[in-house]
């Protein structure tokens, strides 16, 4: 019985990938698994060497402008690791197989047709596609990011002088996100049943220190349709009320912090809030990195044992963790919104796992504004909980404001655990029950 | 004529809610008072006690937070209003599943208030407040040949009444009253903080604290505070130093539905509007602490609730669906309006209430209430009078027993909008003042209950209150919108054409709010501000007001009024220095206050906020209505030549500022002459 049972599986599995075309597989396999057949190399660059200020000159062209500004200054120096794989969870890699060649854009920005779950478009990006760059954004915007769902629980942020190095605060968070929609791993797949606003995804987040700021409580609710203006709703624990906010405080400081909400994960925005364009394919040094194997911070130790990433260089404000040479797609975004604060983003796509670990940000005049640094731990070599989730975890990031000599790092604890984010708790009544 | 404070005008104009009764302060037993806190802090303990047996604990640590403050207020022409210093201790716990109930949870809130002004300006509020005042005797010739000066006679030696008396004349038994025992000291001239007498009625108020004068502080457990009580305004009767104690916890029925309980002395918060309420009343305020201008959390004054919530989270048809059912099962508390003497005084409204009720215990002195002609002198003017004990006045409050208050709130998003549907039943929180008292005529000295005469009881009649909210984002606008309203049924309004000068009416009220995020770049070109705009309309729907031969005669307040708010606040340096100012403006009372202040998170730990508080506009001698004088409560010697007929008690309209302007003034124009400069340095732990 077993052996037939055995038998009839590999039969249906056989009979489906004949019916794929075989170039089609291909593409979805360059997609998630880029270093396959190797790893990038670049002259010069070695595994366990260090880039600084004497050699950054001769690595110039695989580093951000930004972060080679940084190193040029000797502001921080880069220890250079392996390139590895960040394979996402095979149900993700599936979907994507599942719906090749059934998505397309829908005529204005924003609009997206035929999509179910996975990666929409993984074929790679052409120059000579307008809408490469649009493209793009809906992988990232459906990416598998954090998965179904996780916390970061918690999630300690910090305001520093670039400067003086002083640390003038410490905000104390608990993050959660939940798809609603596009689920593959944790059920319900592929969505819940109850979702009268069709939302795509839910960030729910509580500060719990310093006192000022306790109990503020912060709900997104973001719709399947990207042409709908997110729900954003605050709570102040000084006020014991809910405050719905407008999208100009959403690009905007979020508690002060060198951060706006719109930055959260990269970008948390909507696709139809910009415009995209694709600027090429490279190889560039990402902040990509096996926590465990990291000299980790002994001064927010968790009661599980668990350390988080520590922070060096100048000002305390760049992370202490390794970089790979990884294969980046170069996406520029400036927003339709004349009155937005900045002129563009220019965001170093992770081509293998479609995460935003480097961005630069440029102000109205289109001077660099800000320097966004979002480091990426394999899950395999994170939180026991973490192992073989997929997810590329959120480990550590770095806000610099290069105009103001200042920064905000935040030192994150990911837990891919369902259990720790009920769809209950993404509700504005779970915020007035939260709050005191 | 009746005085009542308006429940719309206060708690429409204002934002949080009204003045809170005083909160008892550990008077009486020291014991007992001793015995309750020790009860209330060894279940605490007990508890805590709970937590650390247990074994489903999600968090073993209490989470504890807290702060000690100074806030430190001058105000020009008094000098030092505030000098509060603060201690507030926060602690919470998850104990996991208890009791049956998921997420069980502890929370409390211990808060002790030391404030030093009673004691560092003891001459404006404490023990030295006040003196020996006279009273005016409006173009009286008479007056001022017996007084000399500008004619004003001291308090006691009305010409129509002990002064009168000690000159040899016939005076009716009701216009005398015993000096010694209603001494000329400690005393301040109603509104003569705001305004001259200007023709109008006033009253004579003892201002001391009543330990050092207990005159007019007769109404029991209301407005009684002795120096103690309101230097230590938490530690009364009723505990007011916990803040908050409650335990909560949910029932799940399902991955998104549950049952929430939260039982304990808590605050229930309805509502989307700053500054003002509209929905927001289930917790009586403390407006005694500092007028409209504090925070709502820190000046609702938390009551015994219990409060049960079935959450349905994301249905069919709503993004998210919960219904409250409400039980305030502690005692009615109205609001704290402050007392006459003491540094926020709402309205003026404690000051009014304390001259009344020494008017009634001890008798009064009242300035410009009779044409002297009306006594066969040949002159002109107005003469003050000596009103004798049980004539005019307050005589009682009659505090509703409580335990009855609750309500249910609907509550949801749909299609992206915020909504609430919200009913509740409940005691106003402002005073009325109802006429309808057995008191003695001046002339005859016969005791009945008398038409249109200024004697009353204080009373806190039952209101319904229907409402709703809205709220939403326009995203073409970048702007999100706040809607609330209310109608209520039951509430009650001075009235000076009703026979106990007070009525009922129906009111509506609605608030518009507005909140947008705006770049203001020649003042941060990295920074929004964040711009807020409000304007709060109420309508009575029930209104009187008819023109007498002499002025208006009715309800002073006013029909229609709105009230128009304005906050625009800015942030530098990470957040840690946060200007703002604070606008708001009485479209009725043409006043207004601008408060600027800057915010300054100097650590984790310390903090500053400097500011002040300024008023602009019309003051409260701009606002007069009908006061009584001409109201003939015991025809026919109090008739007037305006009256019709002699035998017909009823006002023909004569005003004053005093003491129904205030309900025109409203809180902003009544505190017109309260100029502040502000200091507050805070220290969290």
């Amino acid at each position: 019985m077993f052996e037939k049972s055995v038998i009839t599986l590999a039969l249906a599995v056989g009979l489906g990938a004949g019916l794929v075309p075989a170039v089609s597989a291909d593409v979805v396999d360059d997609s998630f698994y880029p270093y396959r057949d190797g790893t990038p190399t670049s002259e010069n660059l070695a595994v366990g060497m260090t880039i600084n200020a004497a050699n950054a000159d001769q690595f110039k062209d695989i580093l951000d402008p930004a972060t080679y500004e940084q190193l040029k200054n000797g502001w921080w120096e880069m220890e250079v690791g392996d390139t590895t794989s960040f394979d996402l969870h095979p149900n993700y890699v599936e979907a994507t197989r599942k719906g090749l060649g059934q998505v397309s854009l829908g005529e204005q920005l924003g609009q997206i047709n035929g999509f179910v779950a996975g990666r929409p478009f993984p074929e790679q990006p052409s120059l000579d596609d307008p809408r490469a760059g649009e493209k793009l954004a809906w992988n990232y915007k459906y990416g598998y990011n954090w998965g179904d769902s996780a916390a970061i629980y918690p999630f300690y942020w910090r305001y520093r002088d670039l400067e003086s190095g002083k640390i003038e605060r410490t905000l104390k968070f608990n993050f959660h996100f939940l798809n609603y929609k596009h689920r593959v791993q944790h059920d319900p797949v592929p969505e819940f049943e109850d979702n009268p606003s069709d939302l795509f995804r839910a960030i729910y987040v509580q500060v719990l220190e310093p006192f000022d700021v306790k109990n503020t409580q912060l709900l997104i609710h973001r719709s399947s349709d990207d042409q709908t203006a997110d729900n954003t709703w605050l709570y102040l624990g000084f006020q014991r009320r809910v405050r719905r906010l407008s999208s100009g405080q959403i690009t905007d400081s979020f508690l002060g912090a060198d951060i706006m909400i719109e930055d959260f994960e990269g970008y948390n925005g909507r696709i139809s809030d910009m415009n995209w364009s694709y600027k090429g394919t490279k190889n560039i040094m990402l902040p990509f990195f096996n926590h465990n194997d990291l000299e980790l911070a002994t001064d927010l130790e968790e009661s599980d044992g668990y350390q988080f990433v520590d922070f060096g260089g100048k000002g305390g404000c760049f992370p202490n963790i390794t970089w790979q040479l990884r294969k980046v797609h170069v996406l520029e975004s400036d927003p339709v919104d004349e009155n937005h604060p900045i002129s563009k983003r220019t965001h170093y796509v992770d081509a293998q796992t479609f995460t935003l670990p480097r961005t630069l940000i440029y102000d109205r005049k289109g001077d660099l504004w800000k320097s966004w640094l979002i480091g990426q731990a394999h899950p395999d070599h994170h939180l026991e909980k973490n192992k073989g989730t997929g997810v590329s975890i959120d480990d550590a990031f770095s806000m610099l404001d290069v105009q103001a000599g200042h920064c905000t790092t935040g030192q994150f604890k990911g837990q891919v655990d369902p259990k720790l984010n009920e769809v209950k708790i993404f509700t504005v009544q779970n915020m007035r029950a939260k709050g005191r | 004529m009746k005085f009542m404070l308006s429940q719309s005008r206060l708690d429409d104009v204002v934002p949080g809610e009204r003045p809170r009764p005083l909160i008892k302060p550990l008077k009486g037993n020291p014991m007992r008072n001793k015995k309750m806190i020790l009860g209330v802090l060894g279940s605490t303990a007990f508890m805590a006690g709970l937590g650390a047996g247990s074994v489903n604990a999600q968090d073993k640590q209490w989470d504890t937070a807290g702060f000690v403050e100074n806030a430190t207020f001058y105000r020009d022409g008094a000098g030092i209003s505030k000098s509060r210093n603060t201690g507030q201790f926060e602690f919470s716990k998850d104990f996991g599943k208890k009791f049956g109930l998921s997420n069980f949870r502890v929370s409390g809130t211990l808060r002790g208030t030391y404030d030093a002004v009673y004691d560092i300006n003891d001459n404006e509020y404490g023990k030295n407040a006040g003196g020996a005042r006279s009273f005016e005797n409006f173009g009286s010739t008479t007056a001022q040949a017996l007084f000399g000066g500008n004619g004003d006679s001291p308090w006691g030696l009305s010409i129509l009444g002990n002064g009168g008396a000690a000159a040899g004349n016939p005076i009716p038994p009701g216009f005398l009253y015993d000096v010694s025992s209603n001494p000329n000291a400690g005393l301040k001239v109603l509104g003569e903080d705001m305004h001259a007498p200007m023709a109008g009625v006033t009253i004579g108020v003892p201002v001391r604290p009543c330990d050092e004068d207990s005159r007019g502080c007769g109404l029991q457990d209301y407005m009684d505070f002795d120096t103690n009580d309101l230097r230590f305004p938490e530690f009364n009767d009723q505990l007011d130093f916990i803040r908050e104690l409650y335990f909560e916890g949910s029932i799940p029925t399902g991955d998104m539905s549950e049952w929430f309980f939260r039982v304990g002395k808590q605050q229930v918060v309805w509502g989307r509007t700053d500054l003002f309420r509209v929905l927001d009343i289930i917790n009586p305020v403390d407006y005694s602490r500092q007028n409209i201008y504090d925070e709502l959390e820190d000046i609702r004054i938390p009551q015994w609730i219990a409060s049960a919530e079935y959450r349905w989270g994301a249905t069919e048809t709503f993004d998210d669906l919960n219904l409250q059912l409400v039980w305030n099962f502690d005692e009615f508390r109205p609001n704290a309006l402050g007392q006459g003497g003491t540094p926020y005084s709402i309205l003026d409204a404690g000051s009014f209430f304390r001259a009344m009720n020494n008017c009634w215990e001890n008798g009064c002195t009242v300035s410009n209430f009779v044409p002297a002609g009306a006594i066969g002198l040949d002159d002109p003017g107005l003469i003050a009078a000596d009103f004798a004990p049980g004539v005019i006045g307050i005589r009682n409050v009659n505090l509703p027993s409580g335990h009855d208050q609750g309500g249910i709130k609907l509550e949801g998003v749909y299609n992206s909008v915020g909504f609430s549907l919200n009913y509740y039943h409940f005691y106003q929180q402002l005073p009325v003042l109802r006429g309808n008292i057995p008191s003695m005529n001046a002339f005859t000295g016969e005791v009945a209950d008398w038409d249109h005469l200024i004697a009353f009881d204080i009373d806190f009649p039952e209101v319904d209150l229907f409402g709703g909210s809205l709220d939403f984002y326009v995203d073409s606008l970048k702007t999100v919108f706040r809607v609330e309203t209310t109608y209520t049924q039951g509430e009650e309004f001075a009235n000076t054409l009703q026979p106990d000068l007070y009525s009922e009416s129906d009111v509506l009220r609605w608030v518009l709010g507005v909140d947008r995020n705006t770049f203001i770049p020649f003042l941060n070109k990295n920074r929004a501000f964040l711009i807020s705009g409000q304007v709060f309309g109420q309508h009575l729907l029930d209104h009187e007001l008819v023109s007498g031969p002499l002025g208006d005669i009715g309800m002073p307040d006013w029909e229609d009024n709105y009230t128009m708010t304005l906050l625009i606040k800015g942030w530098y340096k990470s957040d840690t220095i946060s200007p703002q100012v604070i606008m708001a403006w009485d479209y009725e009372a043409g006043a207004g206050t601008i408060a600027p202040s800057v915010d300054w998170l100097i650590s984790d730990s310390w903090r500053l906020v400097v500011g002040f508080n300024i008023k602009v506009g019309d003051s409260m001698e701009d606002q007069q209505f009908d006061d009584c004088r001409t109201c003939n409560p015991f025809p026919p010697f109090t008739a007037s030549p305006a009256h019709a007929d002699p035998m017909q008690s009823g006002s023909v309209g004569l005003s004053g500022i005093q003491p129904l302007g205030r309900f025109r003034s409203g809180p902003l124009g009544s505190a017109s002459e309260e100029d502040e400069f502000q200091v507050t340095l805070r220290y969290r732990f």
